[in-house]
């Protein structure tokens, strides 16, 4: 049996192109414009879901993804909100969270274990004995979650597009797009978002019978059709307010970053379920999700229904039902007066029976709770919210709509920091002292006559214009002066329960009752104990009740109780749509694809790339490195140094700024000469070092390690600004690459590229020239970091792989070849240098690494000094020293890290780094060892991995002679 | 089901009785007055009473118990750290932690997943080596494993994370453990009424009485409380508690954020951590993915949520798991971490008499929950800490004494 | 993403800038104690309020002071260190 009703005017569907799908394995044929729901429904299928706890079967709540009752999976996808998501031709759907389908469901006897699992009940049982608790673990883990994850689903990369805008609108509801259009005519820029498929709000359902609100709703959207500033989008919810109005609108295929100068706020409201037992039955639904199945999809809701309501809402749903031709049995209101509008009147006038002051008692069940066969009815004290049931009377129906009240849509404004208050003329939570440039209109603001919801977007763009410096004309709206549109307290008690308050948790009215006995009677508490709210619908069909049942416990009004804080996101959000594209960047030297070519082994250093090795076929890493190594000490060897930090230091305090930043002397240094530069921060550790050589008077050019540039670039600013001095700094990190030519044919190489006179005797090692290499200008520094003989080249970046590669020609004949950072590394430890942040950590300071000799203590001030003067004080409780392993050592290789141990089994330091030397012959390395041990000869022992002790003796650097005195 | 579940079904009335009883008027003394209703104030106050006789305590919680920090981290539970004596005390708290749901008679959760620190270039592996040769030194369970024993344990993980940052290897830690954060307040707060401590929520600290460097009462929203020792753990608050007696502290405050999934099958059964892409992940027993990422990178005082936290933290998660795609993401929040410069908490005697704090937890409170407690309780009783936090006393830092941690807490939940 | 206005390159969103901590006065290191010095190095006044504070600019290496309510996360003024008085 079909329950799709003849043409609506304004449907959402289009009945020309039908969409045929499969949901548990039965085919089904809905239309394009459907959501599975809708679909579903109108196939007549009802069990669309099974519940989170007792797995009782669910049907249509609120069709707006206010709540999860339909949850489903495609077999690719998972966890997908029927009530929402387009039907797809050939979708083969099936409801998550079930064992052996929908409808007969295994663990459907959760149900009658309900008594067993009181609120909170996993923190009363399952930890004794401990022993079980595993095993009870893995039967809740397993119990709770919802769809499976499908590890073949693909990295799906969504689009993010930022927007910029002077008002941003959420909600197209009647509100909405009347403030967009007054917006936009007042010469604003406007986006207004809904998340709907279509603008529109309540207009697109919330009809009561009549033609007019379609008609109005036309009007509206003609006139934003005729504003060029208008950007309406539909399909696309705002998921949270950040900082300064910038509010991402999540829509099927990306997210839009809106960044506005003000934001309306019109995003209406959630009805509320009034609770009575059975109030979760598969055709027991809100009002307006009934209305939506009729207008927007040409659904019937059910066939001959009931309406338990407390306010016109309720009138208004038992007309619309009438209009699309089905039989209402009953308007049951639960207050005590009625409805005193002429809907009222008209409802009654159809021939439809109205109960005042009734209540549905309970919803009775066709068998297997899989759906309604109607409702017990009786008297209800609105002042005890006591059902009387000593006349029940049952009235037969196949559906229930139910209309008690709203929750204001207002997560975006808490987030933005709104002070909300309680307001007992509508029973609804309001906003009450909004932040600056955040704006609330229609019923979100607790504003629910139609007209007086327009006139509010009206009134919230004029006093966004104001905020933004605009004059705007002052727009009265009328006070609420009907009956409330939400009762202040919906809630049928019943002995027998199973009258929820939270669909998603399949929290009843005793859970809350039960958990404020134990004590969580606060409303953070109530929620944490009972899990009232934390659901993937977040709330917002449920914490309302939980707030007006928790006041009634505790005897104060709803104000007293106050709100959860509503967070990111409005609605749950897809990761990929939040992860997007992720970003790697890195910076490549201006030689990369030349060591590319070379089949070079790249590594990462700070946010560079650079070669660790070039790879040759047939050898191991560490043999290519050892060979690389040894071409530097034996003939030449080159490696590309442009990751260097680099920073020109200029103007007539130059060298006082150097002399006030690192440790060492820096005025008495000629021109020419090139000095260490160890950096300390406050407290006196170690934070980086480098060279800093003197091209001029009043100009330093100094290098910083590669991880550490734009740090000490920027301490330096800051420093600077600090002393006002008269020195400007350049960053030329990027600008200068820089190659490292090393070995003892170095010299030679480069002779035969320059015509200046770079000879030992006129560049001596800790000099700087500058010098034409292969035509190029260049800075030439001499630094022993990983050789004697050894020359640091520096040439502008576009220049640089020119340079380099006429150096590799060069040396062709010489034994040249390129080396990367791990020779790099054996090199340095060869020579006796330690490298910053591998032989040293945060704590560091130069007494612990043997750098007394870089400090110029009697200088009046540098970074750090102060705090040295007070650690000198105290004694070191480390030394970093270089070692060896016994000659011809062939027993498990300690790694870095491992701990050097004493006899009496203490840590007295860790090893920072090993090698073997070829060149030594020896493995050597740098360890921190107890300050009684560093003598040279003295021995210590390093635990390796498997806890075999390793000796070690503590020697001089360097580990390898001098290549001076081997030069031929 | 286990029998103790029965009595529910079987009686009338809710049988269980309330978890702490609803204070309203404090006494006008205490021996002992503890700031911050959180786990850490509430454990002190359980520990005080039962291991030390003394109930003559109030707890004053400014706002529900548990709503601070206690409630809003991400529950990994873990003692492998990097220094011995942060080894030694996250150790000693997750031995507690093993007995805890019995000791208090509360399911608190306490799940022993494995917990790996992911390494995805050498320097990390090399910090990986060293946390793990002193974790095996001080008799942890650590150790350094690669990259199929990874795959092993979790073989949904991109172990190429997207070709971004390769995973070289890791450190494994077998006792790391995910708890119910909320569960734990609750128990604390549970036995330390029932030995006699008087808990009060909505109560706020606005003063400290101190004379001639004495404590002698708080200033309270319920009025004037004589008392010579006050506790603060108020961690996220500690700089303005500690302004009302004049102590200096190196603290500052930075927002941590994190987010959780909507739930799904089990899944993930270890507990992940990436420096190098600044996410720890583990799955919740209610199916969430409940994922955290680095510190915010200034001071602030509240608990908002920014955007571009959880757009860098999901682009990061796909890296290392490329089908969470349309998993989606329910809510992020943030709470507000106490951070000092060594990483490591402050703890013990203060320059003012009778005033005691337990501060400084940055994002390592909640595993220290019981020990920090335990040794605050100590601290309180004997009015001399105990050596366990010797390294973590507020006095380091002007003696440059400060802890090792910082090597290997910059992402270290 | 928090919006942060450069003195000199204007209103830019938060992630081009870094924190540099609260501007805090150094004493004298030739006068204070060791124990002031300490104090100076390692304590921070911690307690939220307005706070004048150094943040800098990436993309164009600019470093200003931002006179900002830690509380309410709130910038009331930015402008260049020794230029207070010229706002």
């Amino acid at each position: 049996m079909s329950m799709r009703l003849p043409k609506q005017n304004g449907e959402w569907i289009n009945r020309s192109k039908p969409v045929k799908f499969t949901f548990e394995g039965m085919s089904f044929e809905g239309f394009e414009g459907d959501t599975i729901s809708s679909a579903l429904w109108a196939g007549n299928e009802h069990i669309l879901g099974r519940s989170f706890k007792y797995h009782r079967p669910r049907g249509v709540l609120s069709l707006a993804n206010h709540d999860v009752n339909v949850m489903m999976t495609d077999t690719v996808d998972t966890n997908m909100r029927g009530d929402v998501v387009a039907v797809k031709a050939g979708m083969k759907l099936a409801a998550v969270n079930t064992e052996g389908g929908v409808k007969n469901d295994r663990n459907r006897y959760m149900d009658k274990l309900a008594k067993l699992l009181p609120v909170g009940f996993y923190y009363k049982a399952f930890h004794t004995p401990k022993s079980l608790f595993p095993f009870w673990e893995n039967i809740i883990r397993k119990a709770a979650g919802l769809g499976v994850v499908n590890f073949n689903y693909p990295r799906i990369l969504k689009r993010k597009t930022h927007r910029h805008c002077d008002l941003l609108v959420v909600g197209a509801g009647p509100a909405g797009l009347t403030a967009a259009i007054v917006a936009a005519q007042s010469g604003l820029e406007v986006v207004v978002a809904d998340e709907n498929a279509q603008a529109g709000g309540s207009l697109t359902y919330d009809r009561a019978g009549s033609p007019e609100p379609l008609s109005q709703l036309q009007e509206l959207m003609a006139q934003v059709a005729q504003h060029p500033n208008i950007t309406l989008i539909t399909g696309a919810y705002a998921a949270g307010y950040y900082a300064d109005h910038f509010v991402p609108i999540v829509r099927a295929d990306g997210i839009v970053k809106v960044r506005a100068r003000a934001v309306i706020v019109a995003s209406g409201v959630f009805e509320q379920p009034p609770v009575f037992r059975n109030n979760d039955l598969p055709g027991v639904m809100l009002g307006s999700a009934a209305q939506r199945l009729i207008y927007r999809y040409a659904v019937k809701p059910f066939s001959s229904g009931v309406v338990v309501t407390a306010n016109a809402h309720g009138y208004r749903v038992a007309l619309d039902l009438l209009q699309a031709g089905i039989k209402v049995n009953a308007v049951v209101d639960l207050r005590a007066d009625g409805e005193s509008s002429a809907l009222a009147a008209e409802v009654a006038r159809k021939g439809v029976a109205i109960r005042k002051g009734s209540c549905v008692y309970e919803a009775l069940p066709q068998s297997g709770n899989m759906g309604v066969r109607g409702v017990s009815v009786c008297a209800y004290d609105e002042k005890t919210a006591e059902a009387d049931t000593a006349n029940i009377e049952t009235i037969e129906c196949d559906g229930v709509a139910m209309c008690a009240g709203w929750a204001p849509a207002a997560a975006l404004l808490y987030q933005a920091g709104t002070a909300m208050r309680y307001d007992g003329n509508v029973h609804q939570f309001v906003p009450e002292r909004l932040p600056q440039g955040v704006f609330a209109a229609g019923k979100v603001n607790g504003v629910y006559k139609l007209e007086e919801r327009m006139r509010d977007g009206a009134r919230a763009v004029a006093e966004a214009m104001r905020h933004l410096g605009m004059d705007a004309p002052a727009v009265e709206v009328a006070a609420h002066s009907e009956s409330s549109p939400s009762h202040p307290y919906p809630v049928v008690p019943h002995p027998n329960g199973k009258n929820f308050v939270d669909f998603d948790e399949d929290l009843q009215v005793k859970d809350f009752i039960n958990a404020a006995k134990e004590g969580f009677d606060n409303i953070e508490l109530m929620k944490r104990f009972t899990t009232v709210g934390m659901g993937p619908s977040q709330g917002k069909h449920s914490n309302m009740n939980a707030i007006r049942i928790l006041a009634r416990i505790r005897g104060v009004a709803p104000e007293k109780i106050g709100t959860t804080t509503a967070r990111p996101f409005f609605h749950p959000t897809p990761i990929g749509h939040l992860g997007g594209r992720s970003f790697h960047p890195h910076r490549l030297t201006a030689m990369h694809a030349w060591h590319e070519a070379a089949g070079a082994v790249m590594s990462e250093g700070g946010v560079w790339v650079r070669p660790a090795y070039y790879a040759k076929p047939g050898m191991s890493a560490q043999d290519i490195v050892q060979d690389e190594a040894m071409s530097v000490r034996t003939a030449a060897g080159m490696i590309d140094a442009s990751t260097l930090g680099k920073i020109e230091i200029c103007g007539p305090d130059a060298s006082h700024f150097l002399e006030r930043f690192y440790t060492g002397s820096y005025g008495s240094q000629k021109v020419g000469e090139i000095r260490f530069a160890l950096l300390l921060d406050e407290a006196g550790v170690v934070v980086d070092d480098g060279v800093a050589a003197r091209i001029a008077d009043d100009k330093f050019y100094v290098s910083t390690n590669t991880a550490n540039a734009a740090a000490v670039y920027r301490e330096m600013q800051r420093w600077l600004q600090k002393w006002q001095l008269n020195v400007w700094l350049i960053n030329v990190t990027g600008a200068y690459a820089a190659m490292n030519l090393a070995g003892p044919n170095a010299c030679r190489i480069l002779s035969k590229l320059t015509s200046d006179d770079i000879s030992e005797k006129a560049l001596p090692a800790s000099h700087f020239m500058e010098a034409k290499i292969a035509g190029v200008t260049a800075r030439v520094l001499r630094v022993n970091f990983v050789a004697d003989q050894a020359y640091e080249i520096h040439v502008p970046a576009p220049q640089a792989r020119g340079v380099w590669e006429a150096i590799m020609e060069a040396g062709a004949q010489e034994g040249l070849r390129p080396f990367g950072t791990d020779a790099q590394r054996l090199l340095r430890l060869e020579m006796g240098n330690h490298l910053v942040s591998h032989d040293t950590d945060g704590l560091t300071n130069p007494f612990e690494i043997g750098a007394e000799w870089a400090l110029r203590m009697g200088k009046p001030f540098f970074v750090g000094q102060r705090s040295l003067k007070i650690i000198a004080k105290r004694s070191v409780t480390k030394r970093l020293v270089p070692y060896v392993l016994d000659e011809g050592y062939s027993g498990e290789m300690p790694q870095e890290c491992n701990l050097v141990i004493n006899a009496a089994g203490e840590i007295k330091g860790r090893v920072t780094s090993i090698a073997y030397s070829r060149s030594a012959g020896r493995v050597i390395g740098f360890a921190y060892v107890d300050p009684a041990d560093v003598a040279p000869g003295s021995r210590f022992q390093v635990r390796a991995d498997s806890g075999a002790m390793v000796d070690a003796t503590v020697v001089k650097t360097p580990f390898i002679k001098s290549s001076k005195g081997d030069q031929a | 089901m286990p029998l103790r579940l029965l009595k529910y079904a079987l009686s009338r009335e809710h049988p269980a009785p309330r978890f702490f009883r609803a204070c309203e008027k404090p006494k006008d003394s205490y021996d002992v007055v503890i700031i911050g209703g959180g786990g850490h104030g509430l454990a002190a106050a359980y520990y005080l009473a039962k291991d030390h006789g003394i109930t003559n305590v109030a707890v004053l919680e400014r706002g529900y118990i548990g709503g601070g920090n206690t409630g809003r981290n991400t529950t990994i539970v873990r003692s492998n750290y990097l220094t011995p004596e942060g080894v030694n005390f996250y150790n000693a708290s997750v031995k507690l932690f093993e007995d805890l749901s019995q000791d208090l008679n509360l399911n608190l959760f306490y799940s022993t997943r494995g917990h790996f620190t992911l390494a995805h270039t050498e320097s990390a592996m090399r910090t990986m080596r060293w946390r793990a040769e002193v974790n095996k030194h001080v008799g942890v369970e650590s150790y350094v494993v690669g990259p199929d024993e990874i795959s092993k344990a979790c073989p949904q993980l991109d172990i190429s994370c997207s070709g971004q940052a390769p995973i070289h290897g890791a450190l494994y830690h077998a006792p790391g453990s995910v708890a119910r954060h909320d569960a734990v307040a609750w128990g604390y707060a549970r036995g330390a009424d029932q030995r006699g401590v008087e808990i009060y929520q909505n109560t706020e600290v606005t003063g400290i009485d101190v004379q001639g460097g004495k404590v002698r009462g708080v200033h309270t929203s319920r009025g004037y409380i004589a008392t010579n020792k006050v506790l603060s753990a108020v961690a996220g608050f500690t700089p303005r508690v500690c302004k009302m007696v004049d102590v200096q502290t190196p603290i500052v405050i930075q927002p941590l954020q994190a987010c959780v999934s909507e739930p799904m099958k089990p899944w993930l059964d270890t507990i992940l951590v990436s420096g190098s892409l600044h996410v720890y992940v583990s799955q919740s027993s209610r199916g969430e993915l409940v994922m955290g990422s680095s510190l915010d990178p200034y001071e602030v005082h509240s608990t908002r949520s920014s955007l571009d936290f959880v757009e860098g933290l999901t682009s990061h998660i796909l890296d290392m798991f490329p089908f969470l795609s349309n998993i989606k993401i329910v809510r992020q929040w943030a709470g507000m971490a106490d951070i000092t410069p060594d990483f490591a908490p402050i703890m013990g005697k203060t320059p003012v008499d009778g005033f005691y704090l337990d501060a400084g937890w940055g994002t390592w409170g909640f595993k220290a929950t019981p020990i920090s407690g335990k040794s605050m309780a100590e601290t309180i009783a004997n009015d001399k800490a105990p050596e366990l936090i010797h390294s973590f006393r507020l006095s380091r830092f002007e003696e440059y004494e400060l802890t090792g941690e910082k090597g290997a807490a910059s992402v270290g939940h | 993403m928090k919006l942060l206005k450069c003195p000199v390159n204007g209103v830019r969103p938060l992630s081009e800038f870094v924190f540099g901590g609260e501007v805090r006065e150094m004493p004298d290191p030739n006068t204070c104690s060791d124990q002031e010095w300490a104090g100076y190095v390692h304590h921070r006044n911690g307690a939220p309020g307005m706070k004048k504070e150094w943040w800098y600019h990436g993309p164009s290496g600019t470093w200003f002071i931002a006179e900002r309510d830690t509380m309410r996360d709130e910038v009331a003024r930015t402008y260049l260190y020794g230029q207070e008085d010229k706002q």
